[in-house]
């Protein structure tokens, strides 16, 4: 499923990002790579949501969270 | 220990920096951009015991690759001699993300020392930092210190000096088996130690650097960065190594650097499950899917409401001041004998101009202070995820909305925040319609107005540019928008950090405000003081030298040049016309010169405003020409600052004029259609 599917409170880790390279790097910097644990804290419609990733928080638009494949986590 | 020594303060954004460099320099701060790129760069100094310390606070980043602007100038800057000390400010309530820069730091093998911020949040939440392991897996110094409390800041500049000069890292205490498969232990070397399949790697690079370029000064970091494929670094040092930099291992390097992270947290950090509740109860209201919205209006109103009733009642004692200023010059004048002449420069022009100013220092204090509150206590980059939806609508993200909302305070910081944004072309649409965010320049005019014609009403005439501002800046951004051919394949991004809600520091906004207020001051004191004179002399000399008459003078005949083209907006008055050109230099000179054409010495106290009213009355002038004075000035070419501003940050100045043209365009248009419609009803 990708990100923008999300449900709020989940746990999900990322599969696949597939965002122009500039984007992803940004991304990674910021500790979002393959694997990592993110979850969903709110949402608002068309997919802009704000997302937990090592602790801390980040408003990500749809542009973004319809381009990353995720995986629940049972936590 | 000798002469003066260099602190580079590095840090990601809303680790508390800024706060903390500001607690050591106070507001001695030389803000200027680096060479060449319109990045700030922000200077002070301090003594320590009997050397200078100069302190640099680079532009906060995440990460030190060569991606944007930003991280090139602080990874240039470090690396250069120029730096003895980098100071690493980590914000303790995120240690995991903040260590990444601390990883990447770590490697460019300069002296290192951690200051880290917000232990105060970290107790609150009922955590606990062990500082005492962390120094052990790093191998720097690390120093608590709250820059809000003052705490810990000379114990952070003493290691800082003891720490000059010094490359090896300090004792490092690891977990690791002790026997790898790699052909060096690096363990007792580095921090920061990868697989052995990189490491490998690493050693092979490093022998072609030390043959091929044996200047360069820290050959690990420079192989990492080759390994990483880093644009800069290998066009500068191209290595012949297809079999060892068979592909770009940055994806490998950044997860073994967070597995790393990882560990850290898992020894250095306990009791983290009970972190972040307070944040997130917050959030569930204010970032809530429907109140939102409701609540960032609600904000925004009770700031606005502030801003004119506690503002007006601080200003009445401004008004006593200059009344009694006013007195005093008046008497002392008469009693040395001075002239007529120059009676009237000094009180009906000097005083009248720059007093008629002053009286409203106290509403824009409140409002600064308003937005200063709103900015630190971590809640202006949630407006950036509210605004999203409605942004996108306008082809830009909500992060576009920051600088337009600063907009409110004044246009000119506003401009220069919308650096922030990454596209060009986003740049120049804020900067387009940002100057109709009403600016609290233009405060000045809608309260004298306001309260000269609708009595009761006042405060909802005064609220309602604010919307209109808002309304048709969005307005302008959307129709720009739909006729933007060239849109495909652009991708706007939403991509903000939310910091963790806090109580704003007192001293943070304080300085924040002293800033805005010094301008403002500065602003009484230049511009509105030389156009104030400039206008007296353009109003009491005509052709036939000194005159009594206002009518007879220069100004009135140029403006009633104009006055046919201001007739169809309600505002065919020379005074009027000459207040609104005059307001090209600053927006309160259209208040200061109405107190000068009206020959009124305190324009906003009660007699002040029921003198004018009556003016304005006898002239045929009234609430409807009103509205339409208050739309136009909102509206119109933005003061000279601003265009400057545009320009700079523009690079244009094509644009420029495309800018100032088009809002003097919109501004007429505005005031024709509310004088026509509303002289329908009226």
């Amino acid at each position: 499923m990708t990100l923008n599917c999300a449900e709020i409170g989940a746990v999900y880790k990322i599969e696949q990002m597939e965002l122009p390279q500039k984007t992803e790097r940004r991304l990674e910097a910021l500790g979002m790579t393959h694997g990592t644990r993110i979850q969903v804290i709110n949402t608002k419609d068309r997919g802009t949501m704000i997302i937990k990733v090592r602790g801390t928080r980040f408003a990500i638009g749809r542009d973004i969270s319809e381009n990353i494949q995720v995986s629940e986590v049972n936590a | 220990m000798k002469g003066n020594m260099t602190l580079g303060f590095i840090g990601n954004p809303n680790c508390g920096k800024t706060t903390l460099f500001n607690a050591f320099t106070g507001a001695n701060l030389k803000v200027a951009n680096w060479p060449g790129v319109t990045v700030e760069k922000v200077e002070g100094a301090m003594r320590y015991h009997d050397q200078t310390i100069n302190l640099v606070d680079l532009p906060g980043t995440y990460s030190l690759t060569s991606y944007t602007m930003e991280e090139q100038v602080s990874r240039q800057y470090i690396l250069s001699d120029d730096v003895d000390v980098i100071v690493d400010v980590v914000d303790a309530s995120a240690l995991e993300r903040n260590l990444y820069l601390t990883l990447q730091l770590l490697e460019l093998g300069k002296p290192v020392v951690m200051a880290l911020n917000m232990m105060d949040i970290v107790e609150k939440r009922g955590m606990e930092i062990d500082t005492h392991r962390l120094p052990e897996m790093l191998g720097i110094p690390v120093i608590a210190v709250s820059a809000r409390k003052r705490r810990g800041l000379d114990i952070l500049i003493h290691a800082a000096a003891h720490h000059k000069g010094v490359e090896e890292p300090d004792k490092l205490l690891h977990n690791h088996p002790e026997t790898t498969g790699h052909r060096h232990n690096h363990h007792e070397e580095y921090a920061m130690v990868y697989s052995d399949l990189i490491e490998d790697k690493i050693d092979s690079i490093i022998d072609v650097l030390k043959r091929e370029y044996p200047e360069i000064k820290n050959y690990r970091w420079h192989a990492i960065k080759l390994l990483e494929q880093d644009k800069e670094i290998t066009e500068r040092y191209p290595v012949n190594l297809p079999e060892v930099i068979d592909r770009s291992y940055e994806m490998d390097i950044i997860n073994e650097k967070y597995d790393f992270i990882e560990e850290i947290i898992e020894e250095v950090l306990v009791n983290k499950e009970k972190r972040e509740a307070f944040t997130d109860g917050i959030d569930q209201v204010l970032t809530n899917r429907f109140l939102g919205l409701p609540c960032f209006l609600a904000i925004m109103a009770l700031v606005f409401l502030l801003t004119f009733t506690v503002g007006d009642a601080l200003g009445g004692y401004v008004e006593r001041g200059v009344e009694a200023v006013s007195g005093i010059l008046a008497g002392g004048l008469s009693v040395m004998g001075a002239g007529d002449m120059l009676t009237s420069l000094i009180i009906d022009g000097i005083v009248a101009g720059v007093g008629g100013i002053l009286t409203f220092l106290p509403n824009i204090f409140v409002l600064f202070l308003a937005l200063a509150f709103l900015e630190d206590s971590g809640y202006m980059s949630r407006v950036a995820y509210v605004m999203d939806g409605i942004m996108s609508h306008i082809g830009v993200s909500g992060r576009a909305f920051i600088p337009m909302l600063l907009g409110f305070g004044c246009t000119v910081p506003a401009i220069m925040a919308s650096r922030a944004l990454e596209e060009r072309r986003d740049r120049m649409r804020i900067m387009l319609v940002t100057p109709f965010m009403s600016c609290s320049a233009r405060l000045p005019i809608y309260v004298l107005f306001s309260q000269l014609f609708f009595g009761e009403r006042a405060m909802l005439a005064a609220y309602s540019m604010y919307v209109i501002g808002l309304f048709v800046a969005i307005a302008v951004a959307f129709i720009v928008h739909k006729l933007d051919k060239k849109e495909g394949g652009y991708q706007r991004m939403l991509l903000i950090e939310l910091p963790e809600y806090k109580f704003p520091s007192a001293r943070t906004v304080l300085i924040y405000v002293w800033e805005k207020v010094k301008d403002f001051l500065t602003k009484a004191g230049t511009t509105i003081f030389v156009a104030s004179i400039i206008l007296w002399l353009l109003l009491n000399f005509g052709t036939e030298g000194y005159t009594g008459d206002m009518a007879n003078s220069f100004g009135a005949s140029l403006s009633r040049w104009l006055v046919p083209v201001f007739v169809p907006i309600g505002l065919g008055y020379w005074q009027i016309v000459v207040a609104l050109i005059a307001g090209l230099s600053a927006k309160e000179v259209v208040v200061s010169s109405s107190a000068i054409l009206f020959g009124i010495a305190n324009i906003n106290s009660a007699a002040g405003m029921e003198q004018m009213g009556a003016v304005l009355g006898d002239m045929g002038f009234g609430a409807l020409n009103a509205f339409c004075m208050m739309l136009f000035c909102l509206l119109y070419t933005p003061c000279a600052a601003t265009i400057m501003t545009i320009r700079r940050e523009s690079g244009s100045w094509k644009w420029t004029g495309v800018c100032a043209v088009f809002q003097l365009g919109v501004a007429w248009v505005a005031a024709f259609l509310a004088y026509q419609i509303g002289g329908l009803f009226l």
